[in-house]
């Protein structure tokens, strides 16, 4: 009996659909959350990346406030951020992984993705379509009502309209099954703390139970923008290198008929037609001023030996350096045609070094931060690899030579910080001020580090006293200016905190005491995929341990001097209390009228009294 | 046996004067030190273990040299310090004003002087402070304790207290015997027929020894302690035995706590060890020793741990080193058994005034 199997292809919409526990979409408690999160996170981002102080507006509400949680929720997250352009509006919300592609830059998730999901979850849960409202101009709005074709990853749109508005910014509004009984805690603690890792926002959330949530802005200064970075050779493993050698290939440019008016220019052959021996001529005088696509196409035709009018029947399928021949499709003729490219022709090189890519130095400079060419020539060195031979042709034990050399080799440069986008000390001290209104707080933000080639940067905060409750030591953690809500149990700064001997500080462990721990990384380690708790690497728990003693000893410091100062009142007070009745009872005894002259002892307390038992 | 009035009250009102000068000095040497814009100090001799000794010729606990100062400028001192001065001014007021007061109204009158005591055990322990400071016991300072002990017997005082100053009674007019209290204490002992002074540690014998007329047949003044002897009856037990010349005799239980009570009688305790004038060296323990338990069949109770656990402490004591004290503790030890006062009870009722007191009197003239 034979076993006939089918292989078909799912749709990225498809995969994610069966994949939704790792998104964070496992129940309608967790669901709700992270929608919320996904939403409010955009929103921030869009902001920071144009340098506009946000003004986020969160709404949950319940389709039918009468029914059991879980129950229909509808979710808005609105903002004042650039909007979005409206032919980008359906791909970028009713497309799984549009836009999703990252360079190396701190932000808070990679755009669309986590959006996406939640649109799709509240799709597969109520049936209801997303409605995006996006102005980028403060003029005109554009309303599209949308749902996802899941097989096809694609979008449908049932209803597009515009309309006259007055804000710039984008407003996302989708239904979803939810259960805020359960979830609201949760999301009224990360609105809390998102508030408090962003302080230059403006955040509000309406709950569904008709509560406001108002956390305004507090400081007018947003941090400087990150920059996108190249990676650090020590952070990349073989399958980025590989990823990255099939982004430094030279396409082989489509032969439309854009791409023939361009050789044609370049040649200034617009207007004039010539044959294939001309064309090349006319190549061979030009060659030095012209662009590589075209130097590209001109190699291609040489080998062809076709002219303009031929070269566009034709589609170009493979260039095969290792037989020397390639193959293209006859569109008139409706056939596969091989011709061969004799390695003595002054083209070949031009091909080969289109589809082989850039040699290893140039890939090395190009390609990751702060290598230089002589760093270069001496990792080549150290690799055992030869510094001209182009990337493209390396084989698979030469890819992994090379990725364990970037490993091993320990003379490139530290990571490149700029691509980290801390809070900053100021607006942390003022958030941390306004949110506890503590007796004592202070801030410091360590100077970037790195772990396995990611750079990172520690910001920490310590409060104490003033209207925090004592009992127990309160720790607030973010990556990437994200609260960190859920398995605080395992994380590397709850670890750092309770490995603390705070009898060297002389701090009691039911102190009323907040910490504030902000990990700024182009990649948190995070250890599961939910992305709560961070793994316990070496170098970001030396940062944590460093920047919290720091801040122990500046409060230890504090108290101590407000000890003394409490001692000094407690002191004056009690002799005020005592040495008049000292004097009242002595005049008595002595049998005298007048009472002694006390007073000035009182005066001198000070430096008269021993503070010692 | 009598004494010249006007010698009596010369000798209270010597004791009277004095005191308040003392009083009156220590106060002065305060108001000079803040006048001089110093912080004023008290030398509190140590009451702690390590300052009690035994002195052998006075035959009682006495305290060491070490004294602690007491000083305004410490402020950890400054309060019980203030409590210290607080508590002179209100003793020179009482003994100024011829008023007498209790341990606990010590307590609540400092209230009314902003003198705030967290409680009356803090208020007693300030109280033995001055008390070694002055080296005068508390009565001294017209400040005297709840516990009240009775005596019965001809023994004919006078009062000093106001209002009964010169006034007289004889302690053998009422059946149920007289309080030792303030006016009592600071009564003058005026004349006596009786030969014996005899010390019991309890209520219900003390009743039926008056019952039973000991005091007539005995010629005796009889003393109920109460359990241990107040320091007031300690010190009419003292003065009966000096001024009057009574030999003191004392019946306890037959068990270490009533031996430890004649001890005190006899010898002071450590507590009291910064004060004089409250021990009758001459006093005799005369029963219920170990020994008559096994000689006059008494029915007995068997010991408690706490019981044997006193007398090994009783043993180290250098007072139980001798004699009967020594004698009588092995014994006990021994038998691990006790009996009570009431024990004779099981004979008669007055088996023990007929029998055993007889006896024990005829034994003490040859201790």
């Amino acid at each position: 009996m034979s076993l006939k199997e089918t292989f078909s292809q799912i749709s990225p919409s498809e995969f994610f659909y069966r994949n939704r526990d790792l998104a964070g979409f496992s129940n309608p408690t967790r669901s709700l959350y992270t929608a919320v999160r996904e939403f409010v996170e955009n929103a921030l981002d869009a902001c920071d990346q144009r340098g506009i102080l946000p003004d986020v507006h969160l709404i949950i509400k319940a389709v039918d406030p009468e029914k059991p949680d879980p129950k229909p929720y509808i979710l808005t997250v609105k903002d004042n951020g650039p909007g979005m352009d409206s032919k980008q509006i359906p791909l970028a919300f009713g497309t799984v992984l549009y836009g999703s592609k990252f360079g190396l830059k701190q932000a808070r998730g990679m755009f669309g993705l986590g959006a996406t999901m939640a649109i799709l979850y509240g799709q597969i849960t109520t049936n209801k379509p997303v409605v995006v409202s996006s102005s980028v101009d403060g003029k005109d709005s554009h309303e599209y009502s949308m749902m996802l074709d899941i097989q096809k990853n694609k979008p449908v749109i049932m209803k597009h309209t515009t309309k006259e508005t007055g804000k710039k910014g984008l407003n996302v509004s989708i239904t979803l099954e939810g259960d805020y009984s359960k979830a609201g805690a949760k999301i009224r603690d990360y609105v809390y703390q998102t508030s408090l890792i962003t302080p230059y926002a403006t955040i509000t959330f309406d709950d569904p139970k008709g509560e406001k949530f108002h956390y305004k802005r507090i400081v007018d200064t947003m941090p400087s923008p990150p920059t996108i970075i190249k990676p650090h050779p020590h952070g990349v493993d073989v399958e980025t290198i590989r990823r990255m050698i099939v982004d430094t290939h030279y396409e082989i440019p489509t032969l439309d008929n854009a791409m023939i008016e361009k050789v044609r220019k370049e040649l200034g052959l617009a207007k004039k037609n010539l044959n294939f021996e001309g064309i090349m001529q006319r190549a061979e005088k030009k060659w030095a001023s012209l662009s590589r696509p075209v130097r590209v196409i001109i190699a291609l035709m040489s080998f062809l030996q076709m002219d303009f009018d031929k070269v566009m029947k034709i589609r170009i399928d493979d260039v095969d350096l290792a037989n020397k021949h390639l193959t293209y499709w006859d569109f008139g003729e409706s056939k596969s045609v091989m011709v061969d490219m004799p390695k003595s022709s002054q083209y070949y090189k031009q091909l080969a070094n289109t589809v082989a890519g850039e040699s290893l130095v140039t890939f090395l400079t190009k390609r990751f931060q702060r290598i230089g060419p002589s760093t270069a020539n001496k990792f080549a060195e150290f690799a055992s690899l030869k510094p001209e031979k182009r990337i493209g042709s390396f084989t698979n034990d030469e890819l992994v030579q090379l990725s364990d050399s970037l490993q091993k080799y320990e003379d490139f440069l530290s990571p490149d910080p700029t691509c980290l986008a801390p809070l900053g000390e100021e607006p942390l001290r003022k958030g941390i001020q306004q949110f506890f209104k503590p007796d004592f707080f202070d801030v410091i933000q360590r100077s970037a580090s790195a772990y396995s080639g990611f750079p990172f940067v520690v910001e920490m905060g310590i409060a104490y006293g003033g209207e925090i409750p004592s009992g127990k030591i309160n720790v607030f953690r973010f990556a990437n200016r994200i609260p960190l809500l859920y398995d605080e149990g395992s994380d590397v700064v709850l670890q750092v905190v309770n490995e603390t001997d705070w009898g060297r500080y002389k701090i009691k462990n039911d102190s009323p005491l907040v910490i504030v721990s902000h990990i700024c990384s182009t990649r948190i380690p995070y250890k599961t995929v939910g992305k709560e708790n961070v793994a316990d690497r070496p170098e970001i728990e030396k940062e944590l341990k460093l920047a919290l003693q720091f801040l122990l000893r500046k409060l230890s410091a504090y108290m101590s001097k407000r000890g003394l100062a409490e001692a000094e009142k407690k002191r004056s007070n009690l002799y005020q209390k005592y040495l008049p009745l000292i004097a009242q009872f002595a005049t008595e005894l002595a049998g005298k009228s007048k009472e002694p002259d006390y007073k000035k002892m009182i005066k001198d307390l000070g430096t008269n009294v021993e503070a010692k038992e | 046996m009598s004494k010249p009035k006007n010698n009596a009250e010369k000798v209270a009102t010597a004791k009277r004067d004095s005191l308040m000068e003392l009083l009156k000095m220590e106060g002065a040497k305060i108001y000079n030190d803040l006048e001089k814009g110093q912080f004023p100090q008290f030398y509190v001799p140590s009451r702690s273990v390590s300052n009690i000794v035994y002195d052998k010729k006075l035959r009682q606990y006495i305290l060491g040299k070490a004294a602690g100062l007491r000083s305004s400028r410490n402020m950890a001192q400054l309060r019980s310090f203030t409590q210290l001065i607080w508590l002179a001014f209100f003793a020179n007021r009482l003994i100024q004003e011829k008023k007498s007061s209790t341990l606990r109204d010590i307590y609540y009158s400092s209230q009314a002087f902003a003198i705030d005591f967290e409680d009356q055990p803090e208020s007693d322990n300030i109280i033995v402070d001055l008390e070694a400071v002055l080296a005068r016991p508390r009565e001294d300072l017209h400040i005297f304790p709840e516990e009240r002990s009775s005596v019965f017997g001809d023994l004919t005082i006078e009062y000093t207290v106001p209002g009964y100053e010169g006034r007289r009674t004889n302690l053998s007019d009422h059946p149920d015997g007289y309080l030792i209290g303030p006016s009592l204490s600071t009564a003058e002992l005026v004349d006596t027929s009786a030969e014996l002074v005899i010390a019991i540690e309890k209520g219900g014998l003390f009743t039926r020894f008056v019952e039973e007329k000991v005091d007539k047949k005995f010629k005796a003044i009889i003393i109920d302690t109460a359990g241990q002897a107040p320091r007031s009856t300690r010190n009419l037990l003292k003065r009966l035995n000096t001024q009057m010349k009574l030999p003191v005799v004392i019946l306890t239980d037959g068990d270490v706590y009533g031996e430890h009570i004649a001890m005190v009688i006899k010898s002071g305790s450590a507590n009291a060890a910064h004060l004089r004038e409250l021990t009758v060296p001459d006093a005799k323990w005369v029963g219920v020793w170990a020994s008559d338990i096994e000689k006059y069949k008494l029915p007995t109770i068997p010991m408690t741990e706490s019981d044997i656990k006193r007398i090994y402490d009783l043993q180290k004591d250098p007072r139980y080193q001798e004699g009967i004290w020594k004698k009588e503790l092995e014994i006990f030890l021994k038998i691990k058994r006790k009996a009570e006062l009431e024990a004779f009870s099981k004979y008669g009722l007055t088996n023990i005034t007929d029998k055993y007191l007889p006896e024990k009197l005829e034994l003490a003239k040859s201790m």
